[in-house]
């Protein structure tokens, strides 16, 4: 090496030397960083590669079908698709709202939104912010993706619930919707699970769901399914057959349409308490739920006064009237205290504690005994009979015969209806039972009030001889391995009504309809129709003073007619409750209709079919007096 | 101009390592780009063969003229250098952000990639020729100024990954030739000194965020720190034995960016393991040992600086490639010698080690 002295060349072999010996202890910090990489850590990287590039996708399970009676499908599914952005993939999240929004025409608002709903769920889990997306949106979606403009957004085919008949039944069968906050807490599913939210869909939910599958995919950097690496099939939920009649629950339905009236019947089978038909009217279409509601029908259901989400036959109360008159004579029969042939005179009113009580016929009814009281609906019979029974017998026949509290019928909040007794006065006012107070509640006034399922149940209950049932919506549950029917509630047994009020009570009721009564437009030759018609008084007069800007059809009283056919052996039970039909006569003709479905069907002759509706059959409504009742 | 009797000097197992990692390279790029899938990248392997081949007639020519023959004539060669680097800044082709490119039929020459060997035989040149035991200040001054000229023209391209490469080649020859200590603690201290300056006043926004994103990626795991993160998992998925040629996930699914090119290495790692790791890096480390020999073996002091300077950038690019690929260094683009995808690079490379070999083959010659 010619590089000048010795000196010099000494000195830049020393420092060639240090530059060779700094680059290979480089070279040995990076070996010893690599083994610490790849060989003691690897598989913590491996596992986050395969995080990387693995997706798993839940496969939706399609709910259990839900069939009638007679195995008419009432609930099936079909498959839609959902647009879903996995944040895991999503590189820029606000750029892919954007993007999204822009490509499906959806509000950027309501895309952003979803998002920020779900943002505390993981990120590998899709966030589903388009449901039952529109061939064009999945278009848009997929074009863009193929552009890579969109990572992070994924089309998946899921099934999803469909409801053939439309708002048939839809209280009854109730929608689903996403999971919420709660249900994910106390049912342990996850984040964006459809799951029943009201209705059998709800009671029934676990039964229905099904087990969701999962699809194990692996990915690109932008998404895209490069290949499935296994698959675990989504398992169908149960098959469901309920109780209902899909002929009588159309039935049903069609009465009010063709009324005009809003209202709720319940049809049961008094000798088990299946339940036949439920409507309440006015309904909603299920289908809007199904692959999730809109903002602006979620807000046109929930504004609108008719309150169409509200099932008026297991969650409104109201006063039955007259319909009560059978748990008064009930009480004092079994009690003792009467018997069928003890009579009243009636002069248009009677006088108990001071206070005028008034009966519907001013001139009064003359003597009647048991069954002719209940044939013209007498209300000084029946304030002479709750006086002398008081108040806390007829509450406990009121519960013998299913009228207080809930009935149990398997539906989600079902409201309690309520017979007053001293013990219960005294729990909540902190006062005593006036004895006054018994006269209004023995014509179904005062504080009673009670839903038309707790009523239905009441008059099955008569109808079967006094056997307090549990309403049931379930005939029997497919598990996969054939139909199975599920254990029957326990009935209340050792309550049955001697037969001499069974027969007092039915003769009186078959006098409503068939003798003199108010019941007459139930009447059915041959089917020996037993009912009680009853008017519920909607306001005071105290209370119509007050009514400013209620139309004369808010203030009409609400109608009951309660029935049961045969008389000697019923085998179809329930009520008609028709709001502001002004008397409880104007509910019997859709009653009527449901029991001649009922015969019609079970003959095998053709199904009765519905005049166009009647004019409105009712005058401005008047405001009642309170303690006073129109016995109809 | 050529003795065939250099041929018995030439250094062989320099060329097969360098070679070799050319072959390795090529492998590497066609496990990354190779996806009919990809199909506008399906054919980068093809273009850096013909990098390869076009480099090797640089090689030759460049170990075929004696290294002193191009050092006279260095001014002219950093004219023209300097002459392509402003013609760049004015009718280059601007892709990524960066005007850096000449267009021609093959590839896109990258001007840049060769100031690195031009400045090397300049500053070779400039320090041999000082008499003295210890380079004067003057000729510290004159080579840095040297270096800034072409330094600050590829700055403004903007590229900021090859001016640090010129700094390594100045460093690397000043100190073997000798530069006092004291005067590299002045710089280095000037460096300290000025850090903040150049952290507030001559860094981008995005360049701060880069050294930020490298103390903690996990701030931005989907953005700035992506890279260095994926880059991690694609080294630490490799394990020991690798995943299998074409088989690492990481690498051919996309996760990671610019894998043919800055990343390459990561590629290696996941597909060939450590044990594919310890090779490459071996036959690296070959080199870099092999080539100090050379410069001490040098004829003259023009020899040593020569191959001390085109070695500094080597190295320099080398280490900091690496260290990236795991994810141990923040990200900047700088590719891996010999192994990365790039014609320029590949070309400035093979005809840098042109001139080590040229060196160590006329060590017994004189001028």
């Amino acid at each position: 090496m010619v590089t000048g002295t010795a000196d010099g060349r000494r000195r830049t072999a020393l420092r060639l030397t240090v530059f060779s010996v700094a680059v290979s202890v480089c070279f040995a910090a990076l070996c010893v960083s690599f083994w610490y990489i790849q060989v003691l850590h690897n598989q913590m990287y491996r596992e986050m590669a395969e995080a990387n590039t693995e997706r798993r996708m839940a496969l939706r399970a399609p709910r259990g079908i839900l069939f009638d009676r007679s195995g008419r499908v009432l609930v099936e599914n079909r498959d839609a698709y959902v647009i879903s952005i996995l944040r895991e993939h999503s590189k820029n999240l606000d750029q892919t709202m954007q993007l999204l929004a822009a490509a499906t025409g959806v509000a950027e608002s309501r895309v952003r939104d979803t998002v920020a709903r779900h943002m505390s769920t993981p990120r590998y889990q899709p966030i589903v912010v388009i449901e039952d997306a529109s061939l064009a949106q999945v278009s848009a979606v997929l074009a863009r993706r193929l552009d890579f403009e969109l990572p992070g957004v994924v089309v998946q085919r899921v099934p999803t619930r469909r409801y053939p008949s439309g708002g048939l039944a839809a209280h009854l069968l109730g929608y689903v919707g996403e999971i919420s906050e709660a249900q994910m807490a106390s049912e342990g599913l996850r984040s964006g699970s459809m799951v029943g939210q009201s209705g059998v869909e709800k009671a029934y939910n676990k039964l229905l769901m099904g087990t969701d599958g999962e699809r194990r995919v692996m990915v690109n950097n932008v998404g895209r399914e490069i290949t499935t690496l296994a698959e675990a099939p989504a398992a169908e939920g149960r098959r469901i057959q309920l109780t209902i009649d899909y002929d009588l629950q159309q039935a049903a339905e069609d009465a009010f349409r063709v009324s005009g009236y809003a209202g709720a019947a319940v049809v049961l089978d008094p000798r088990n308490g299946e339940v036949l038909a439920l409507a309440s009217v006015p309904s909603y279409d299920p289908n809007v739920f199904a692959a999730g509601i809109d903002p602006a029908t979620w807000k046109r259901l929930n504004t609108d006064r008719l309150r169409p989400l509200q099932n008026r036959a297991t969650q409104g109360r109201y006063s039955p009237g007259s319909t009560f008159k059978v748990v008064v004579a009930t009480a004092a029969l079994e009690e003792g205290i009467i018997t069928p042939d003890f009579k009243v005179t009636c002069h248009g009113g009677a006088t108990f504690f001071d206070r005028f009580f008034q009966c519907s016929v001013k001139s009064g009814h003359g003597t009647v005994d048991l069954r002719h009281a209940i044939e013209q609906s007498c209300n000084v019979y029946f304030y002479t009979v709750g006086n002398m029974v008081g108040i806390d017998k007829i509450h406990k026949w009121a519960e013998a015969l299913g009228l207080t509290g809930k009935t149990g019928i398997d539906l989600p909040n079902e409201a309690e209806s309520l017979v007053p007794s001293s013990a219960w006065k005294r729990a909540h006012t902190g006062e005593r039972w006036y004895s006054g107070e018994t006269i209004s509640v023995a014509i179904g006034q005062g504080q009673v009030s009670v839903t038309p399922m707790s009523l239905a149940l009441t008059y099955a209950s008569v109808a079967n001889g006094g056997t307090r049932l549990t309403p049931r919506l379930v005939r029997a549950v497919n598990d996969g391995s054939g139909w199975k029917t599920p254990p029957a509630a326990d009935a209340v047994v050792g309550q049955v009504l001697k037969p001499e009020t069974v027969a007092a009570l039915h003769d009186g009721l078959f006098l409503v309809v068939n003798g003199a009564g108010t019941g007459g437009r139930a009447r059915l030759v041959g089917y020996d129709v037993a009912g009680k018609t009853g008017t519920a008084q909607v306001i005071s007069l105290q209370g119509g003073k007050q009514a400013a800007g209620r139309t004369d059809m808010d203030l009409r009283d609400h109608g009951w007619f309660a029935f049961f056919a045969p008389k000697d052996n019923p085998e179809v039970a329930g009520v008609v409750f028709a709001e502001h039909a002004g008397h409880g006569s104007n509910a019997a003709p859709l009653a009527r209709h449901i029991i001649e479905t009922y015969f019609a069907k079970k003959a095998g002759r053709p199904l009765p079919v519905l005049a166009p509706p009647e004019p409105p059959p009712i005058k401005a409504a008047a405001p009642g007096v309170a303690g006073q009742d129109r016995p109809h | 101009m050529f003795d065939r009797r250099f041929y018995r000097h030439l250094d062989w197992p320099l060329v097969a390592a360098v070679y070799a990692l050319c072959v390795i390279g090529v492998l590497m790029i066609y496990s990354t780009t190779g996806d009919a899938a990809r199909a506008a990248m399906a054919r980068l392997f093809l273009v850096q063969i013909y990098a390869i081949l076009i480099g090797t007639v640089a090689l030759v020519i460049c170990l075929s003229v004696d290294y002193r023959s191009l050092a006279d004539r260095a001014q002219v060669i950093y004219a023209i250098l300097l002459g392509f680097l402003v013609y760049v800044l004015i009718f280059g082709v601007v892709r990524g952000g960066g005007r850096r490119w000449i267009p021609l039929p093959l590839f896109n020459l990258q001007p840049s990639e060769f100031a690195k060997i031009v400045v090397a035989l300049l500053l070779a040149r400039l320090f041999a020729a000082n008499q003295k035991r210890i380079p004067s200040t003057g000729n510290l001054v004159v080579g840095g100024v040297m270096t800034a000229v072409p330094l600050l023209l590829i700055w403004a391209q903007p590229d900021f990954g090859t001016p640090v490469t010129l700094v390594s080649v100045l460093l690397g020859i000043a100190y073997v030739a000798g530069m006092r200590l004291r005067v590299a603690g002045v710089l280095l201290a000037l460096a300290i000194v000025t850090a903040p300056i150049v952290w507030n006043y001559a860094l981008k926004d995005y360049q701060k965020a880069r050294v930020v994103t490298f103390l903690d990626p996990w701030r931005d795991p989907r953005g700035k720190g992506y890279q260095q993160i994926q880059a991690q998992i694609t080294v630490g998925a490799g394990g020991l034995w690798g995943q299998g040629f074409r088989k690492g996930t990481q690498g051919q699914l996309s996760f990671l960016p610019a894998r043919h090119n800055d990343f390459i290495f990561s590629v290696l790692a996941e597909e060939h393991g450590f044990v594919g790791v310890l090779a490459v890096l071996g036959l690296y480390l070959f080199i870099v040992v092999r080539s100090i020999e050379t410069a001490r073996l040098a004829n003259d002091r023009l020899g040593t600086y020569l191959v001390v300077g085109v070695l500094s950038s080597f190295t320099f690019q080398v280490l900091y490639n690496i260290s990236m690929s795991a994810g141990l260094a923040p990200v900047k683009g700088l590719t891996l010698p010999l192994m990365s995808y790039g014609g320029s690079s590949l070309i400035a490379t093979l005809a840098g080690f042109g001139l080590i070999l040229n060196v160590r083959m006329r060590r017994f010659t004189n001028s």
